[in-house]
């Protein structure tokens, strides 16, 4: 198969009800364009999970694609507020929060990419995060006999990650940080890759600076220009304030494929 | 006129000692122009750590919409991303971590999960980030919040994202510091007062002796303006 090709086929990969990584944090180098596209394929029942989300799980919730979104933190920070969209989902009972700490995504998708069934965590000592949720468990280590907390792996179906850079092989490189993306890559089954720009298929050996994911990780790579907006994207562009206030004010669904056609030329 | 959000920077800058490992998360403006300020200031040798993973990041030109991106990296002297530094707090190398939450209670338990049952919530709030972990790890787990009403200062929170070791709770209008797991009045800002605090706390509000919190100095306030010109330090009083 043709790893390069358009952002359409690239997310026809993402099957409902599958189990889908997203890279980049808050409101930085967040996968919009695979997100929008995600949303216009009607895809649903899938579960989301992020250490720190924001627009890209709130469109997903606002949309209908999600049942459940495993993260530490979902808002948009302090200039936008909350994710309500989100918020709203979870209050009606139509999305499922399951509440981690950051670390404990992070220890869950090492469980994965380590090829083992849970990660012990210190923290969590008092938490009620380890009572109501099921994912945490006790965990007795076996040489000392002292009580940890367990959390269990997480490997998504899919990671969907937007990358400065790529080649068509799916070669790719995070400019700047790099947040959980790399991580993600080694805890998922297959990676799609939307990237800025495409360079040649010689570009990554003649550099002294090594793609982050190495092709045969990877699935599909999408040339993705303003890949990331309305989000920012480091070294390329800052977030589009007009775009992020026009969705945070959409009222329900319906009003989405409107701001889609305007705002993503989708 | 003291500025609330002056007050409380530079009340969070001066909990960071010289040589302290410092890390603030995403939301954090507060906590993330009070660390360039203490390393101006006071605390040289602190070390910034935060999400993008810069280390000690020089002169950033801070961003509005976010406490978490590239500008912490760019001028950075080494990369030391969110993980590690999680990591570095789990095996006790992390002095101190800014958090903050939605409902406090006087035995120091942080909910920032939800308000109401957590299954089905009657408000889903953000959720803790790095509190469940960070809190009972990190030597000194420093909280602000702008809120200070007895909604927020509560009898007993909804729900336990975290406790651990809340060191001290800097609000608009007070500090409070945890003391044999209870949490105190350390000190009063001041254009506050202490029947002000116990007016706007949903608990009695206990203390041994009650100082006032030194005003920001005009080199506190002169550093501020320069490290923020922006002045993004109120943006959540906005």
């Amino acid at each position: 198969m043709k790893k390069l090709c358009s952002l359409f086929e690239a997310m026809e990969q993402v099957r409902d009800g599958m189990c889908v990584g997203l890279g980049g944090n808050t409101l930085n180098r967040a996968p919009m364009a695979a997100v929008f596209a995600m949303i216009c394929q009607g895809r649903r029942h899938m579960r989301v999970v992020k250490t720190a989300g924001g627009m890209d799980v709130d469109a997903l919730c606002l949309a209908g694609c999600a049942d459940a979104v495993d993260a530490g933190f979902i808002s948009y920070e302090s200039q936008y507020g909350l994710a309500q969209h989100y918020r709203r989902s979870v209050q009606n009972g139509l999305v499922k929060a399951n509440e981690h700490a950051c670390y404990t995504v992070i220890s869950a998708l090492r469980a994965a990419s380590y090829g083992i069934p849970f990660m012990p965590v210190r923290g969590l000592k008092r938490s009620d995060l380890r009572r109501v949720n099921g994912y945490f468990k006790d965990v007795t280590d076996p040489f000392s006999g002292e009580t940890l907390a367990a959390v269990q792996a997480i490997r998504p179906d899919v990671a969907v990650v937007h990358a400065q850079i790529a080649d068509g092989q799916g070669n790719a490189l995070f400019e700047g940080p790099k947040y959980e993306d790399v991580l993600l890559s080694r805890a998922a089954k297959s990676v799609i890759v939307t990237a800025e720009r495409i360079v040649g298929e010689d570009w990554f050996a003649a550099s002294p600076e090594k793609a982050d994911i190495p092709h045969f990780l990877v699935s599909a790579v999408v040339h993705a220009p303003h890949g990331a907006a309305p989000c920012a994207c480091y070294g390329y562009y800052e977030p589009d304030e007009a775009a992020i206030r026009a969705f945070l004010a959409l009222e329900d669904a319906r009003a989405f494929d409107g701001f889609l056609e305007k705002e993503c030329r989708l | 006129m003291i500025r609330p959000c002056d007050m409380m920077t530079v009340s969070l800058a001066r909990l960071i000692e010289d040589g302290d490992t410092v890390f603030h998360g995403v939301s954090s403006h507060m906590p993330m122009i009070a660390t360039l300020l203490a390393k101006r200031l006071h605390a040289p040798n602190a070390v910034h750590l935060n999400i993008p993973g810069g280390v000690d990041p020089q002169k950033p030109v801070l961003r509005k919409y976010t406490s978490a991106g590239g500008e912490l990296w760019q001028n950075a002297c080494a990369s030391f991303p969110l993980m590690e530094v999680f990591d570095l707090s789990m095996r006790g190398g992390l002095d101190v971590a800014f958090l903050s939450g939605v409902q406090f209670d006087a035995a120091g338990n942080v909910n920032a999960s939800v308000i109401g049952e957590y299954h089905r919530p009657k408000v889903r709030l953000p959720g803790g980030a790095g509190s469940a972990v960070l809190i009972p790890t990190a030597r000194r787990a420093v909280i602000w919040r702008t809120k200070h009403d007895r909604r927020t200062f509560a009898q007993k929170v909804d729900f336990v994202t975290a406790q651990g070791n809340v060191s001290e709770i800097v609000t608009p209008l007070c500090i409070f510091t945890m003391y044999q797991g209870e949490l105190i009045l350390k000190s009063v800002h001041p254009y506050s007062s202490i029947e002000e605090v116990a007016e706007n706390t949903g608990f009695p509000i206990r203390y041994f002796s009650v100082e006032q919190t030194p005003p920001p100095s005009e080199s506190e306030l002169r550093a501020l303006w320069e490290i923020d010109p922006m002045d993004l330090r109120s943006i959540e009083f906005r």
